[in-house]
């Protein structure tokens, strides 16, 4: 039977469904890869994608992050497995600085690479162009221009020597959004803030979503589609994935949580044995780890005591 | 020192009292124009309080956008976290990192507002470390900042901080993450930066101008706040040779627009 009679009795060929599991999808981060975490600040973080990674063991990793970073991004400096970092800012915002950035910088075990939005996204716009850098003029005068390897400076006609940071080209990025369906279009209800260019820019793409839609949800409002499945590798279905960080759209941040991260953060020491270990090294189901924090019945009513 | 012959009367508040949080972001407030397109960042709860708050009173045009790329949030509930994504629901625009880039870059912003770990004389600003010797790790890192050119870029600066002390108000800044007007005089433009740079800084003890020479000044000192304890707060010489200022207390109009119309949560009036 030829392939021609087999569409003619109706019979399609099958599209290929992007749907892996967590701890499938946390196995593609290789050794020494340059990773790109998605979201800012609370928002979107891929956290249990990321604690997935760290489970893995996986070490030596460079991670690039949304210019204004927190939970997720100070996760993987705490567990060891960072060893450069280019991320702008790194803070828990308003409810204080990143202990373990703070700490690894001042032991000097990572190298933290300084940067900002222009030269970060300078860099992945070099890659979307498929350029080997991207100037950027708004820096010039900064103390930036003279201390990060980002801002090499190369001439600019009419502008003389301008800082011009390298193409940023992940091997892979590690996303979370709100809904996608199985063929990876994925749908932002907030900020997609810098997801979109590190999915054109990164080798893999991964993203967590909190829920699945049918493929004609999507059809139905194709212009809510952010990032088009073409672009995506695999898709984790992740219910509450951002948490302790936020999901735009569906749930805030978990301020009680992140507070006890801080609280714990204080010694290495005590982030290991207080965050570290229950929360991610002995927690590696999904599901314990939603009860544990209090499941729907408490997260679907975070709006209510988070200021 | 006790100089600085200032009025000691000091603040009669208008609705029995009013926060120094609420106090900050009134005084911001007036200082903003319906022409700007203003940009907030970290920590900012003041400054974005206080563009909702001149939207209402004076500045109906003022451009409203949060670090997150969201373009004016309604008023009515203060989130603390700059990027909460609740800012969103009943925003104008939802725009991305790349639109923060472009705003970079074509220097679409008139103003920024900035905090720090280590604001200087010259309204500099470091977010990024203390006691950093060469070739070692600093003793103290900060959080870093995402947007060093919008200090390069933005129309004007305005400075801000949620405490006055001699570690945060200090002569020279460890590292320049965000460009103030650097070593004072015409040293920003020397440098190549066309914009203004920082105009003001607003603590919840006075409010700092800049002088001939871009060093900060007392431009008004606050209701009830002692002048000698803002010299000796100050970890650089200010002018003391002719009274300073009062700095006009919220009016009812404002506290009270502030409270119904903006903060109705009364974020800004709680502790911590």
């Amino acid at each position: 039977m030829t392939a021609a009679a087999g569409t003619s009795r109706g019979r399609s060929p099958a599209r290929t469904s992007k749907l892996v599991p967590l701890e499938e999808a946390a196995a593609l981060v290789r050794p020494g890869a340059l990773v790109a975490i998605g979201g800012l600040w609370f928002q979107n973080n891929p956290s249990a994608l990321v604690r997935a990674v760290i489970r893995t063991g996986v070490r030596d990793l460079q991670v690039v992050a949304a210019p204004p970073s927190s939970y997720a991004v100070d996760l993987l400096i705490g567990a060891g497995v960072v060893s450069r970092v280019y991320a702008a800012h790194v803070s828990f915002d308003h409810l204080g600085l990143a202990p373990n950035h703070r700490r690894a910088a001042e032991a000097g075990e990572v190298d933290i690479v300084e940067c900002d939005e222009a030269t970060v996204l300078g860099g992945l716009m070099a890659a979307v162009e498929a350029l080997p850098h991207h100037p950027v003029t708004s820096i010039a005068g900064t103390e930036l221009t003279r201390t990060s390897s980002l801002a090499a400076r190369t001439p600019v006609d009419g502008l003389g020597e301008v800082a011009a940071p390298p193409a940023m080209r992940p091997d892979l990025c590690l996303l979370h959004a709100q809904e996608a369906d199985q063929y990876g279009n994925i749908r932002h209800f907030g900020t997609p803030f810098c997801d979109p260019l590190f999915a054109k820019t990164s080798g893999t793409v991964v993203v967590s979503v909190d829920r699945i839609v049918d493929n004609a949800t999507v059809r139905a409002e194709p212009h809510r589609t952010v990032i088009p499945g073409y672009l995506v590798d695999a898709v984790v279905e992740a219910p509450y994935g951002a948490h302790p960080a936020a999901s735009q759209g569906l749930y805030p941040h978990d301020e009680e949580h992140l507070n006890a991260y801080l609280s714990a953060g204080r010694t290495a020491e005590d982030w290991r044995a207080r965050y570290l270990r229950p929360w991610v090294l002995d927690r590696p189901d999904s599901a314990d780890y939603l009860a544990a924090v209090g499941g729907p019945d408490r997260l679907d009513r975070l709006d209510e005591v988070v200021a | 020192m006790s100089s600085a012959a200032v009025p000691e009367t000091a603040g009669k508040s208008i609705v029995d009292g009013y926060s120094a949080q609420e106090l900050m972001t009134v005084v911001m407030a007036r200082e903003l124009r319906s022409s700007d397109l203003a940009v907030t960042g970290a920590s900012s709860l003041v400054p974005v309080a206080a563009c909702l708050l001149a939207q209402q009173l004076h500045a109906p045009d003022l451009t409203l956008i949060l670090p997150s790329g969201v373009v004016n949030p309604p008023p009515g509930r203060l989130y603390r976290s700059a990027s909460d994504g609740r800012w969103v629901t009943g925003a104008e625009a939802v725009g991305t990192a790349y639109d923060l880039f472009e705003m970079s870059e074509n220097g679409r912003l008139s103003v920024m507002f900035y905090g720090g770990v280590q604001l200087d004389r010259h309204g500099n600003v470091n977010l990024t470390a203390t006691g950093l010797r060469p070739g070692e790790p600093p003793r103290f890192r900060g959080p870093g900042l995402a947007n060093t050119s919008f200090a390069v870029v933005s129309g004007r600066i305005i400075l801000f901080s949620a405490g006055h002390s001699r570690r945060t108000f200090v002569e020279k800044v460890d590292y320049v993450t965000a460009a103030g007007h650097l070593d004072g005089g015409t040293s920003r433009r020397d440098a190549g930066i066309t914009t203004d740079g920082p105009v003001l800084c607003i603590t919840p003890l006075v409010t700092f101008g800049f002088d001939d020479e871009k060093c900060m000044q007392v431009r008004s000192v606050h209701p009830g706040v002692d002048p000698a304890d803002v010299v000796a707060r100050t970890g650089f010489p200010l002018r003391t040779d002719h009274p300073w200022q009062l700095t006009d207390a919220p009016t009812e109009t404002e506290l009270h627009v502030l409270r119904t119309v903006v903060d109705r949560t009364g974020e800004l009036r709680a502790t911590t």
